[in-house]
């Protein structure tokens, strides 16, 4: 029996001491942002299209940034803009004053060849630039864009991707990507790379640009860390002890722990992305409306946005909230099984009639994905029809829709989209305008009147908002009326962050991005 | 010997080359183009096209595996398709960590569990027995992710006295930097005499090593049991037995030596299976292994990824395997006979 005792003694000697070390604070000043997957895919400002955007987004900057609250543009690196009255020539007058990381300043100059070097590279979002014909620097802090036709600059120029201003001179032409990826930067913002772990957890970090021309005065976080914990239960034992600020994504479960935490918020935001269920209008049962209309009344939409317990809500048609042509007043299908199982009657289908089978793909990996499936699958038994949900990897859910034989592709895709620049555009070009190999247009979705509404919407936006808003909302109403897709909900952020950290706002026009020079660490 | 080593090694290649011709042609008919992944989600037509075709995958199948295996020779693996980065860097910076903690599991596993499984032997059938088999079996059919929760929940969260995730504390590369030399923390503070990030390095290896460490350690206490059991019953031993040595001379010096020479052959066995096995862990414990390398190739069809992690786990086991069969021949001139 001694002998336990003695064992159970040296345990304790031996493991006290870590009780000193194990939770230490994170330091004053450090703000820890808790990601679940690497940060740094790719270094070049100008093909960046990928989860670097958290880190890029507080190293380099834009001529401009979009406000979501206030659905206006805001002066960034430009200070102001204007337009012509046909929307084809953009005058950006630049902030003076403002150095690049390398040192130099930032010029008009400069700016042309930062966003020359993105259209000619033409990877990632850089087709946002494609209506550009040429830029002028009448001077140094003048940058004039000639446009092709009308389209509104200043929103792409606001753009979370390809938007970046930085130093093309960092190294030769040449050489510039390969000293891009080594861990290197030559943007503007308030924070410039301090150390760059590959592969490690705290894989990112970043501390102040001592020249920053916003200044250092008033109580700014000065470095920001992303750590890289793909495990969510891991992501809220550290924000509990203190050791990350802020947490990008947490189960619902998890975020509910944190309810009587009295250290740490969580806050929900709508999102510029959503979820559609794209239905195929050119083969299959599905290419008849009636029965892609009963499929629309057959979901419960309020069921799927209940189970996501708060990461998501109920869209008002395609466009979320805070884009141009977005209105509460347009409503979708509602849950009503008695019209479904009327519309599906009419057509042989529905309780008593024929088994409806259905094949919807939707992407590997997604709980959510994985969750609305399942209900939708649940939702139609109900109506006699029999959906085969699988989960497949993207490239391989994307091939499937674009198979050359008809056959070969699903009735249901379920995937989500969101705009490259704050503007609803990229959803009725991509997914709703007429394509002669399917691309994008994953419903396979053809009416040349919706195709000529579409078309005029970019010019229209950049010189007559208005009109602009009212034509987006009656193509939504158009394309609830010919149901190609229907959208599930529009995604919401919930974030969880520790009561310490001041003065942030999400942003969704910046997906996932913090802000870090806007938050106000508390003393 | 030499022909006996020689013979194992082009077997061994023989069984990589294979390995790999058969990932890469699996790969390659699973449906889906991994450049979509490459380019990005919106990307347009053109850049589509672009990817395609830069990344080779334009070429016929035959073609793609000749490219790959001249590459693998001449040191180019090629770049991944979700890291962007060369496969053989992603591996040189995540494959340490793995080794470190597989490596400290197993030394836990070792000073464990063989005392263990002699107690065992020594006691058969008695409390000691009965206790040791019941954990091996619980250590063995444990699920990994439960008892690396459970145990985050007791020394983290309960008695906050081990840390619940990471390789060290973070802030200590403010105050105590720490250079990469080799990627295993332990090893590079030792080899600087980097004292605190030693002290915090060894306090985040405990918990991920010991669940990692469960399933050898139970593999190992049967292994030892079983093999002693089987050598006391042996003629020899009952000879032994017969010339009067106590009970205690016949167990250590009689009985346990040839009974250790399997559990050579279990460990390396062991060690290449915990590697290729430590993924859930790395996830729990935010280990910046291999674990979630995979993890997140497979879900982008990021074949060069995929494939560079199956030929690595493939050498380890056949390097180990060949260590195992040298060892042993050394050991026992019987096998090389077989």
């Amino acid at each position: 029996m001694h002998r336990l005792v003695l064992v159970a003694a040296a345990a304790a000697v031996v493991l006290t001491p870590f009780a000193l070390g194990a939770t230490s604070a994170a330091t004053t000043g450090t703000f820890t942002y808790g990601t679940y997957t690497d940060v740094m895919v790719g270094w070049d400002p100008s093909t960046s299209y990928s989860n670097e955007i958290l880190a890029m987004q507080n190293m380099y900057e834009t001529l401009t940034r979009y406000d979501s609250r206030a659905k206006k543009i805001k002066p960034l690196l430009a200070t102001s803009v204007a337009k012509s009255k046909d929307g084809k020539t953009w005058t950006f007058t630049l902030r003076k004053g403002v150095t690049f990381h390398t040192g130099r300043p930032m010029t008009a100059q400069a700016a042309k060849a930062a966003i020359a070097r993105t259209m000619k590279l033409h990877q990632g979002a850089a087709y946002i630039w494609d209506a550009v014909k040429s830029i002028a620097t009448p001077n140094p802090s003048t940058l004039v864009f000639h446009l092709k036709y009308p389209a509104p600059l200043d929103l792409i120029s606001s753009a979370d991707y390809a938007a970046y201003i930085y130093d093309t001179k960092a190294a030769p032409a040449k050489q510039l990507p390969k000293w891009f990826s080594a861990a290197h930067d030559a943007g503007t913002g308030p924070y410039t790379i301090d150390k760059y772990a590959k592969g490690q957890e705290v894989e990112v970090r970043l501390k102040s640009y001592p020249k920053y021309w916003g200044g250092w005065n008033g109580g700014h976080y000065t470095r920001v860390v992303y750590r890289v914990i793909p495990q969510a239960t891991t992501s809220a034992q550290l924000l509990r002890a203190g050791e990350i600020s802020f947490a990008e994504r947490l189960t619902p479960q998890l975020r509910d722990s944190f309810k009587s935490d009295k250290n740490v918020t969580v806050t929900s935001q709508t999102s510029f992305q959503n979820l559609l269920a794209m239905m195929n209008t050119a083969s299959g049962p599905l290419a008849d409306k009636t029965v892609r209309r009963a499929i629309a009344y057959g979901l419960d939409y309020q069921g799927i946005v209940a189970s996501l317990h708060g990461g998501g809500t109920l869209s008002h048609g395609v466009i979320p909230p805070g884009l141009l042509g977005h209105s509460d007043s347009i409503t979708g299908y509602p849950h009503d099984p008695k019209k479904a199982t009327a519309l599906l009657k009419s057509k042989g289908f529905g309780p008593g009639g024929k088994k409806l089978n259905l094949t919807l793909t939707y992407t590997q990996g997604d709980t959510d994905q994985q969750l609305v499936a399942t209900l939708i699958k649940s939702n139609l038994a109900g109506l006699n029809i029999n959906v085969d949900a699988r989960p497949l990897a993207w490239p391989t859910q994307w091939d499937k829709a674009k198979s050359a034989d008809k056959s070969k592709r699903q009735d249901i895709l379920v995937f989500y989209w969101w705009p490259d620049y704050a503007d609803p555009y990229s959803w009725f070009i991509n997914l709703y305008h007429t394509e002669k190999t399917p691309y994008f247009n994953l419903s396979y979705f053809s009416n040349p009147r919706i195709d000529k509404m579409i078309d005029k919407a970019p010019s229209l936006t950049a010189t007559n908002r208005a009109k602009a808003d009212a034509l987006y909302q009656t193509l939504q109403k158009q394309l609830l009326q010919d149901a190609p897709s229907v959208p599930l909900y529009d995604q919401a952020y919930q974030r969880t962050m520790l009561k310490s950290v001041g003065g942030f706002v999400e942003n969704p026009a910046y997906p996932n991005v913090v802000f870090a020079y806007d938050l106000h660490p508390a003393a | 010997m030499t022909l006996y080593v020689a013979k194992r090694l082009a077997l061994g290649l023989l069984v990589v080359v294979g390995v790999l011709i058969l990932t890469f042609v699996i790969a390659r008919v699973v449906p889906g183009d991994p450049a979509a992944s490459w380019v990005g989600p919106h990307a347009t037509p053109q850049e589509l096209a672009k990817a395609h075709h830069d990344l080779g995958l334009d070429k016929s199948v035959p073609r793609q595996v000749v490219d790959y295996l001249h590459g693998i020779v001449v040191g180019d693996w090629g770049v991944s398709i979700h890291t962007k980065h060369s496969v053989l860097s992603d591996l040189a910076s995540r494959a340490p960590a793995s080794v470190e903690l597989v490596v400290a599991a197993l030394l836990i596993a070792l000073a464990l569990g063989i005392p263990l499984g002699l107690a065992s032997a020594r006691w058969r059938g008695r409390a000691p027995d009965l206790l040791v088999r019941f954990a091996a079996v619980a250590g063995v059919s444990m699920p990994v992710f439960w008892l690396a929760l459970i145990l985050q929940l007791i020394f983290f969260q309960k008695l906050g006295i081990l840390p619940v995730a990471g390789q060290y504390d973070p802030n200590l590369d403010y105050t105590s930097p720490l250079a990469a030399h080799t990627h295993m923390a332990v090893v590079d503070a030792l080899v600087e005499g980097n004292w605190p990030v030693l002290w915090s390095a060894l306090q985040h290896l405990v918990l991920p090593a010991v669940v990692v460490a469960a399933y050898p350690l139970g593999v190992i206490a049967r292994m030892v049991r079983a093999s002693v059991l089987e050598t006391l019953g042996e003629e020899h031993v009952r000879m032994v037995r017969a010339l009067g040595f106590p009970e205690r001379a016949v167990f250590w010096r009689f009985g346990l030596k040839p009974a250790l020479n399997p559990i050579v052959a279990i460990t390396a066995l062991v060690f290449a299976y915990s590697l290729a096995n430590t993924f859930l862990v790395e996830a729990i414990f935010d280990w910046p292994g291999l674990g979630s390398y995979v993890a997140a190739s497979t879900q982008s069809l990021d074949t060069p990824a995929i494939i560079g992690v199956t030929l690595l786990i493939a050498i380890v086991y056949v390097v180990s395997n060949l260590i195992v069969d040298i060892v042993q021949a050394f050991l026992d001139p019987r096998i090389r006979l077989s």
